[in-house]
């Protein structure tokens, strides 16, 4: 709300939902001026807290720890999509996605969260991530891959802090500012048998699935494999249990 | 190259027979509605016929040369030659990439009689995109020289392993080439080295351009009979960080040899992981020990054409569904079809139907349903 013609979108997940909780589904809610509170903070404020409630009480079996964030992450680009099909022609949008968490992110979304990042990077859509509780590599990968700012907070004390002087600021505006260093980030991959991640491995030319040993089918796409040729003999050196 | 392109793309016309009678005037008496709903279902019937590249692990080195000379101003394409070139050649780059992930590519313009080398071979994308977003400010100038830049090309080419696939693809708008020497001398060492060259041309059939594609494009790339379904011994390497102490500063192995600007000593890279030599890009092929040096999001790129998104069923409007489950869109009179996920039985519209399909390749149903989102977990 820095700006009047700024626009927010709010999206609450868990293991089993993902929801727009701002603007919600249906008409906005009737609101009339409190306290001589800007309108609009009363609108978001109210239909958030509304909508957050009916997600909480509906649910009633266990909700596991980890959300579906690569799902939410895919909803919001294809709201952002639509914002950007609609707008007037000439007029430009800075796009970003702020996602705050204290849920893991373990390699079982590694399909859809790639598939998320690169689509924002390709519709110049910034991820954040603000990471509640444990680190999140898959995440800061997104973070990487989109220019967009990866912090996990020391103290959940501090969260509106860290909210207001890392993740308000625009990215054009992030640059003057001092920030917490970048990370390097890990990109090394993680097999398709094992899901561990590993320096060297084996990759199929058909369809490029990683594997930690030499085997003679792929079991993504079922090639079978010619004995290794004369470009990978070298790998022969290597003992190789069959 | 030319057989990467999808030859549908300039052949528009294919998917709008009678489309006059299709067109409507609008409300308000506009006809561009109607027309981008027409431009919709052609996208929606490509996608259909999509077909998945079989062969996603060939690592190519490609240059892409252009002609960036007087010619190139002309109007006879929208709304020049030269950026309408630039535009396509923005989705060639991004589609480039997408099929052969591990694979890398440099740029080369012609202008002025000269060469001018402004991407080095390489696999990042979005550089090149950039350089090619910047490139609409070129002075066009003076002839082209093909011989140049074809000369230019091979001499980066030359310095690839034999056994690499080698390509150049040039795109020419002018009807001459202003050459230093003997042009068919370097056609027939490009041959030699087995650099497999395509033209694209802009204006009308230039002989040496048919000549040059003939010479050297009758074989596959050497590569992709080597690489025929194999297992490749892959590196993926990893910043070396040592906590606490400063990096050294090294010299990468790309630039070892170059005496261009930039090949400077630098802190950070990324090391082999099998005999340390650094680089300061990846994907590469370690010139010390040959393994190919990758990062795992460079071929995750590609795996949607291993695990596409489901596919959507066209439904007539009936009040499935008040929006549409992605975008939010309310659905209305206007709607005359949903979009329904036979795997996650959520409703969409059809613009999220292209761009689920054309570009986020993730249904967000589906990935935000833990019934369909474990589904889809057994089937890896
Ligand atoms: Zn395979
Ligand atoms: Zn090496
Ligand atoms: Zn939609
Ligand atoms: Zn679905």
């Amino acid at each position: 709300m820095q700006k009047a013609q700024n626009k927010l979108a709010i999206m609450a997940c868990h293991s089993k939902i993902s929801k727009f909780v701002y603007p919600g589904p249906g008409k906005p809610l009737d609101i009339r001026q409190v306290d001589g509170q800007y309108e609009v903070f009363t609108l978001v404020e109210k239909t958030v807290k509304q909508n957050l409630m009916k997600i909480l009480t509906t649910e009633t079996s266990t909700v596991y720890t980890e959300s579906l964030l690569a799902g939410t992450i895919a909803m919001a680009l294809c709201y952002i999509a639509r914002i950007l099909r609609t707008k007037t022609p000439g007029l430009k949008i800075n796009s970003r996605i702020l996602t705050v968490t204290g849920s893991g992110d373990s390699a079982s979304q590694y399909m859809n969260y790639m598939n998320v990042f690169f689509t924002a990077q390709k519709q110049n859509v910034v991820i954040d991530v603000c990471a509640l509780d444990q680190h999140l590599s898959l995440l800061q990968q997104g973070c990487d891959i989109t220019n967009g700012l990866y912090l996990r907070i020391p103290q959940i004390q501090g969260l509106l802090q860290y909210l207001l002087w890392v993740f308000l600021p625009e990215p054009p505006v992030r640059q003057k500012l001092v920030l917490p260093p970048p990370v390097k980030v890990d990109y090394r991959a993680a097999c398709f048998c094992h899901r561990e991640l590993i320096d060297v491995g084996y990759v199929c030319s058909v369809c490029l699935s990683i594997f930690c040993k030499f085997s003679p089918i792929c079991t993504t796409c079922h090639t079978v494999f010619k004995i290794p040729g004369p470009l990978t003999v070298k790998s022969k050196k290597k003992k190789i249990k069959l | 190259m030319a057989d990467d392109e999808d030859p549908k793309e300039y052949r528009w016309e294919t998917g709008y027979e009678k489309t006059w009678e299709a067109i409507k005037e609008d409300d308000d008496g506009f006809l561009e509605a109607s027309v981008a709903e027409i431009i919709q279902r052609a996208k929606r019937k490509r996608q259909q016929n999509k077909q998945v590249n079989s062969k996603l692990g060939m690592m190519r080195h490609l240059y892409v040369v252009l002609d960036c000379s007087d010619a190139m101003s002309a109007q006879d394409l929208k709304p020049t030659r030269l950026l309408c070139t630039l535009k396509i050649l923005e989705n060639f780059i991004e589609e480039f990439f997408d099929q052969n992930p591990i694979s890398q590519m440099g740029i080369i313009i012609m202008h002025n009689k000269r060469a001018e080398r402004i991407c080095d071979l390489g696999g990042n994308f979005r550089k090149y995109i950039k350089t090619v977003n910047g490139l609409t400010k070129t002075a066009l100038i003076g002839e082209p020289s093909l011989q140049n830049g074809l000369e230019l090309a091979l001499k980066s080419l030359k310095l690839l392993p034999s056994h690499a696939s080698r390509e150049i693809l040039v795109i020419m708008g002018s009807l001459t080439t202003c050459d230093p020497s003997d042009i068919n001398k370097t056609i027939s060492m490009l041959k030699h080295e087995g650099v497999r060259c395509s033209v694209v041309g802009l204006a009308a059939e230039v002989h040496v351009c048919r000549q040059l594609a003939n010479e050297t494009g009758v074989d596959p790339p050497p590569a992709a009979v080597c690489l025929e379904s194999s297992l490749i011994k892959m590196g993926f390497p990893h910043q070396m960080i040592v906590e606490g102490t400063e990096e050294p500063l090294t010299m990468c192995m790309c630039h070892v040899d170059s005496t261009e600007e930039g090949s400077k000593l630098t802190t950070g890279g990324y090391y082999c992981p099998q005999c340390y030599s650094k680089y300061c890009e990846l994907p590469v092929e370690c010139r010390s020990c040959g393994l190919t040096l990758v990062s795992a999001p460079h071929l995750a790129r590609s795996y949607h054409h291993l695990f596409p998104a489901a596919s959507y069923r066209e439904i007539e409007f009936d009040n499935q569904s008040l929006n549409c489950f992605a975008c939010q869109k309310i659905f209305s009179e206007a709607d005359k079809q949903v979009y329904l996920c036979s795997n996650c039985q959520q409703y969409f519209c059809l613009d999220c139907d292209i761009f689920v399909h054309d570009i986020l390749h993730t249904c967000p149903g589906c990935a935000t349903n833990p019934t369909t989102f474990q589904m889809f977990q057994s089937q890896m």
